[in-house]
């Protein structure tokens, strides 16, 4: 998230300075929130790759002051260090290990959450297959620790890139949940391949008891999940056709929010 | 609907034997280094379906496995250098494989990215025989096995955080976690004997550790950015040395020295591809003596080991014993030539001594002159030769010269002396040399512009060398015409003088004045300070030439010179590479340029965007010459370079291996970054190509040559955008249009030399203010008047109209309007009888259309775009691309492709009673990708072609107003953005461009 001369020039940017996020990111969520009235009875979030915080700030505002719950819970997880928020755990780990699911999973103490978020992205190398499959790696561990600790009924919204696979995960993502879609906010810039999806009525697999063990990997984990993902064939054949899905796009946020694309 | 030519990263790459093979996306490509040093393909087929080769390895009986993504697929190597058609049975797991290993030959492993070992049996129908973790599974970027034999197998895990996790297969136990890096660890290796490991990672550093203990033993810093590859020399007699290779598109080469914890650069090899990234290298320092790197341009490069070049260096102390004469205190060398043939070089000094060095013998010794000869060198001596009649030439500080001619180092050489009466007791500043045809002549220039030039004239012939004539040329009236190349044009009889500042005198020698008149002076013809060498490169047409001009600031061109001695710049290019010396057009038509970048010297191929050699001498000399051997003269050399460093004398001498065949490039690429526009000439040229230009996120702009096969050929690489590329479109088949950021937008000129283009910034539009920060995001024209109209579209919501006078190269403002506040993305102009519109495309999803008819006028003030007649949404986020079909004169099919996936055709309807356009909606694909959809071009009449972000390129046909998708097939090509489409006898071919280019059809 560097903040070079352009970015200051982002509408986004300016506005997000003047309302004390600390991040443009912060409309994202809000706009998506506007769409799909994710923040509707929440109580406890888990607020993945969280750093610097705006989406957490938002998820504090908005669980604390506007729909005043004391009792809110909200857990914030990022590789880097991130400057505390009232009423928000902060974890500085890698979401991709089974160490950190587990601590998160601790802190909540065999509650359920009500809303998994995770605006994760890798540093890109450049070479895109493996920044599309760290990517991947990214959702694949928030999917990994929704399904440990979402409540039925609740939502997950991820950062996705919208490359050459992206339909693998829609049809994944639609055996767990009853709407899938692909949504992109008017603050993140047109041009950029970002989007959101947003996951909505969570339905646990029935007869998938999801368990975290700290020496499965992500896939291992998912392994009889049943979720349409492809599994190592008895002779390593290449799975071909794979089940695809295109998930429904929406755009969100108002016209009249600007474009991003038009000020930077 | 198929892929013809495929250019785009290269991830991986083996050698084995006398052969390279390389993974270039999805495609295996073979290639074998022939004894005399010539390299040809012998295998290339796409062996994946969608991944990319990201690794390598061959067992020692012979068995190729090549993985990438999920896959994997096992090949004999005897197959494939048999030339036999073979299938592959591309084979997979369910994660990303980080490599392979042969555990045997019935055996293989496979590490995935979760630090897993499948252990699988090959012979007996791909059985899983294992699954082995050391129970630390974290995410990896990089990684290697190691067999050090069948029994002890070692893995080396490279993590996304800081860690090394290096562990033992059979005792499935972790024996080091190394966390010096910061940051994820892309390459990581043990050597073959076990006994050290050396790992890269984003800190930008090299660390070596010692197997046994863990302990980081030293470390290498250099490299400017990411490194992602890293390799062992094999052969450790000479020490122990490394190779690695990274983002920062150089090569370097360490040697660790016992006790010292840094690791010692021996050899930087910078450019080694363009834009950005070394993606994969190989070395082997014992067989074929080679490193070979392969880049995201997807170049593929043979690197020499064996030959860097060889420096000798002589102090003056050495060169006087040797020549047994004394110099003077404070004596230094004032010039030096070299007679290549006799392998003699002769060095004259401050002091008028001329001294002869024999190469072969490496003896030297001085030239007798009498006490009155040396004494007119005294502090003076400019040198010239003429190689091919071993002829030198010194001119003394008042132009006397004297004349040697030489037949060998034992033999005196002849010895003749040509006054000098013009000058009087003015001083030389100048003195040069030519040989055209059977013409000798030699040039004296004296700062006082009252003298004149002296040209004078020789011939050679079996009395030996004769002057013939001396020619008086009037001087450029100016006071600072200080000559720094000349050239002679046989044909014409021309003579073109080049000085400081940029400027150039032109003489007619057929003028019989006794004094002749200067023709044409052209001052400052370009920005920079000095003109360092000019060359003529043709004069087929008579009384026309063309110069290649080089200016010492990294700028080159191609003059045109006419009858009237006029002069037109029909290419200009500047490199980013330090100052430019010289440089001339080689026998395969290729651009060489040669000069000083920091402390080193180089010798650049232009046209191939290589570096041949480089060697350090401290910076930018006042004496130098480089030499370039030409191939008959036997002497395995390709260039000599001598230069006065430290007042010593230096001569470095280069032979590159693969010169000869395509300076070691077995694979053409393109850019090196991502390709932002594709677009092809509307003319088929008579060798049956069609001009091709890319433009690119790194600013730079390609003109090449699509070939009727689907190959395109690299012509020329434009550097003058200073921001990353929007669009790039033919306007005709002369003139080209680019946008950028920064309010960029040029207009190019292409003209053609014996069927190859020449390319020049023909017009820029100023950008509106000092500090300009807004992107053309689109632009359009038509024909209008005396040039066009144009119509660009900014990101920050405003569109301008402008005419383009093409005579004057000038733009005038005729109307601007501003949509809304959102970024335009693409503009279509529409002339329907005499009306003009406007269509636009924006970030809010909408199409819109103005008519513009009543604001277009060249006489009246600036107006402004407000007729609105079209506002519809067609897509619900960003309407990305748009393609305009003429049915006639009256209707137009509409495509366009949306951010939210979505393909639409409508209609666009012109009502000649009412005189209005009428938009409909025919046909509502919602997914018709499964990610955005970049871009549409025609294919043919009934259909076109969409790329989108999914990598999958779609072809519709859309008769009956219906949309239809007749085939969907994957490319290799990431970040698809962008395809044109042309045709060759009738039959169409798509380019389509992104991280890298393919064409297909
Ligand atoms: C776009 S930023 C998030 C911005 C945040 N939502 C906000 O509003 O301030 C992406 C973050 O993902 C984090 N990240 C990337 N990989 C991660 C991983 N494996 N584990 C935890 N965090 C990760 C990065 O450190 C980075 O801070």
């Amino acid at each position: 998230m560097g903040k070079s001369s352009k970015d200051k020039r982002d509408i986004y940017y300016r506005r997000a300075k003047e309302q004390g996020w600390r991040a443009r990111s912060a409309f994202k969520l809000l706009q998506l929130n506007e769409e799909f009235q994710l923040f509707k009875d929440i109580k406890r979030v888990v607020d993945l790759c969280a750093a610097p915080g705006s989406w957490s700030q938002v998820l504090s505002r908005e669980l604390f002051e506007n729909q005043n719950h004391s009792d809110a819970k909200i857990v914030a997880v990022d590789l880097q260090p991130m400057t505390p928020i009232e009423g928000v755990t902060t974890i500085q780990a890698d979401i991709t290990h089974p160490k950190t699911l587990q601590t998160i999973l601790d802190i909540f103490g065999g509650e359920p959450a009500d809303f998994v978020c995770s605006d994760g992205a890798p540093d890109v190398t450049g070479l895109h297959d493996l920044d599309e499959y760290i990517q991947a790696q990214l959702i694949l561990s928030a999917l990994q620790l929704t399904t440990c600790i979402l409540k039925p009924g609740g939502s997950f919204v991820a950062k996705i890139f919208r490359g050459r696979d992206i339909d693998l995960l829609y049809s994944q993502l639609s055996y767990l949940f009853e709407r899938v879609i692909c949504a992109k906010p008017r603050s993140s810039r047109g041009t950029s391949l970002e989007a959101f999806i947003v996951c909505m009525g969570y339905k646990p697999r029935p007869g998938w008891n999801p368990k975290l063990e700290l020496n499965k990997s992500t896939e291992e984990f998912f392994e009889d999940s049943n979720i349409g993902k492809s599994y190592n064939l008895e002779h390593f054949e290449l799975p071909d056709p794979e089940e695809r899905k295109i998930a429904k796009f929406i755009a969100c946020g108002d016209l009249q929010d600007g474009d991003s694309d038009a000020t930077y | 609907f198929h892929a013809l030519k495929h250019y785009g990263p290269v991830t991986s790459l083996k050698i084995h034997e006398n052969y390279i093979l390389a993974g270039n996306g999805s495609i295996l490509k073979v290639f074998k280094i022939e004894k005399n040093e010539k390299t040809r393909v012998v295998y290339s087929e796409r062996v994946l379906k969608r991944n990319k080769i990201h690794s390598i390895v061959i067992s020692s009986e012979g068995k190729v496995c090549i993985s990438g993504g999920r896959s994997f697929a096992m090949i004999n190597f005897a197959d494939l250098i048999s030339n036999k058609q073979f299938a592959v049975i591309e084979r997979a797991i369910n994660e990303w494989i980080i490599t392979t290993e042969f555990l045997n030959e019935n055996t293989l492993l496979i590490l995935n990215s979760h630090n897993t070992i499948y252990k699988i049996d090959i012979i007996n129908n791909f059985k899983l025989i294992d699954k082995i973790h050391c129970n630390e599974k974290s995410i990896l970027y990089s990684g290697s096995i190691r067999k050090i034999n069948e029994n002890k197998i070692i893995i080396a895990a490279g993590t996304v955080m800081n860690g090394c996790i290096i562990w033992e297969l059979n005792s499935r136990t972790m024996l080091h976690n190394l966390t010096d890096h910061e940051g994820s660890i892309f390459g990581v290796k043990i050597d073959n004997k076990g006994q050290y490991i050396i790992s890269c990672s984003d800190d930008r550093s090299i660390k070596l550790y010692d197997f046994q203990s863990g302990n980081l033993l030293a470390s290498g810093w250099g490299h400017g950015s990411r490194i992602w590859n890293l390799e062992f020399f094999q052969d450790t007699s000479n020490g122990f040395k490394i190779m690695s290779a990274g983002e920062d598109c150089t090569m370097r080469i360490w040697q660790y020295l016992p006790n010292q914890d840094i690791l010692q650069q021996l050899q930087l090899w910078e450019d080694c591809h363009r834009g950005k990234h070394i993606w994969s290298a190989d070395i082997d320092d014992i067989n074929l003596k080679l490193c070979v790197s392969g880049g995201a341009d997807g170049k593929i490069r043979l690197h020499d080991l064996s030959n860097r070049g060889k420096l000798n260096n002589y102090t003056l102390n050495y060169l006087s014993q040797q020549a047994n004469i004394s110099f003077k205190k404070n004596e230094i060398i004032k010039s030096f030539v070299e007679l290549q043939s006799l392998g003699l070089l002769i060095i004259i000094t401050s002091g008028g001594h001329i001294i002869l060095f024999d190469q072969e013998s490496h003896q030297f010794k001085s030239l007798e002159l009498s006490s009155d000869e040396s004494n007119k060198f005294e502090g003076f001596g400019l040198m010239q030769s003429f190689n091919d009649i071993n002829v030198v030439a010194v001119s003394s500080i008042h132009g006397e010269i004297l004349i040697l001619e030489f037949t060998s180092f034992n033999i005196p050489p002849k010895k003749t002396w040509i006054n000098n009466d013009i000058l009087g007791k003015n001083k030389v500043t100048n003195f040069m040399a030519q040989c055209i045809g059977d013409t000798y002549y030699l040039f004296i220039d004296c700062p006082n512009s009252k003298i004149p030039f002296i040209l004078k004239t020789f011939k050679y012939n079996s009395q030996g060398f004769q002057l013939e004539n001396t020619l008086l040329l009037e001087q450029p009236q100016q006071t600072s015409f200080t000559t720094t190349d000349m050239s002679i044009d046989l044909k014409n009889n021309w003579l073109i003088v080049a000085s400081r500042y940029v400027s150039l005198a032109i003489y007619d020698l057929n003028s019989t004045e006794r004094l002749i008149p200067l023709s044409k002076l052209h001052k400052k013809i370009s920005a920079g300070d000095s003109i360092t060498s000019i060359s003529i490169i043709e004069s087929s047409i008579p009384q026309e030439i063309i110069l290649l001009t080089i200016v010492r600031d990294g700028i080159y061109m191609y003059i045109r010179i006419n009858e009237t001695f006029d002069i037109n710049i029909i290419h200009k290019n500047n490199i980013s590479r330090g100052f430019i010396e010289g440089g001339y057009i080689d026998n395969n038509n290729e651009l060489i340029l040669y000069g000083f970048k920091s402390s080193s010297f180089y010798i650049w191929n232009e046209t191939k965007q290589i570096e041949l050699t480089n060697v350090l001498c401290g910076g930018a000399n006042r004496l130098w010459k480089v030499i370039k051997y030409n191939e008959d003269q036997h002497q395995m050399i390709d260039y000599k370079f001598l230069f006065i460093n430290k007042s010593e004398l230096n001569i470095f001498t280069f032979q590159g291996r693969f010169i000869k065949d395509n300076y070691g490039l077995i694979n053409e690429g393109t850019h090196g970054r991502e390709i932002r526009d594709v677009t092809i000439s509307p003319e088929l040229l008579s060798d049956n190509s069609r001009l091709i230009m890319t433009a690119s996120e790194d600013t730079t702009l390609n003109l090449s040559k699509l070939l009727c096969d689907g190959s395109i050929k690299n012509i020329w690489n434009l550097n003058r955008h200073v921001s990353g590329l929007q669009k790039i479109k033919f306007f005709n088949n002369k003139y080209i249009g680019s946008s950028a950021a920064n309010e960029e937008f040029f207009i190019w000129k292409i003209e053609m030399i014996n069927n190859n283009p020449v390319i020049r910034e023909y017009s820029r539009l100023q950008p509106s203010n000092d500090n300009p920060d807004v992107r053309i995001m689109d632009f359009d024209s038509i024909p209008y008047y005396n040039g066009l109209l144009i119509a660009t579209a900014y990101s920050n919501s405003d569109i301008k109209v402008w005419y383009f006078d093409i005579n004057n190269a000038k733009f005038q403002l005729i109307c601007q309007g501003t949509y809304s506040t959102f970024c335009i993305l693409n503009i279509t102009m529409l002339q329907i009888d005499n009306h003009y519109f406007i269509q636009i495309g924006s970030t809010d999803g909408y199409l819109t259309i103005y008519d513009i008819s009543q604001s277009i006028g060249l006489s009246s003030p600036v107006r402004t775009i407000s007729q609105m007649i079209i506002k519809q949404k067609l897509h619900q986020n960003a309407l990305k691309a748009i393609y305009i079909k003429p049915i006639n004169s009256y209707t137009f099919k509409v495509f366009t492709g949306g951010d939210d996936n979505a393909l639409i055709l409508g209609e666009l309807v012109y009502n000649q009673s009412n005189e209005s356009l009428q938009f409909n909606i025919l046909s509502f694909i919602e997914d018709a990708a499964s990610s955005t959809i970049t871009s549409i071009s025609n294919y043919d009449d009934n259909t076109i072609i969409v790329t989108s972000v999914d990598q999958i390129i779609r072809k519709w046909i859309h008769t009956n107003n219906e949309l239809q998708c007749l085939a969907a097939t994957y490319t290799t090509v990431a970040d698809t953005g962008c395809c044109d489409t042309t045709t060759f006898n009738d039959q169409s071919i798509t380019v389509i461009g992104g991280a890298g280019l393919s064409t297909w059809k």
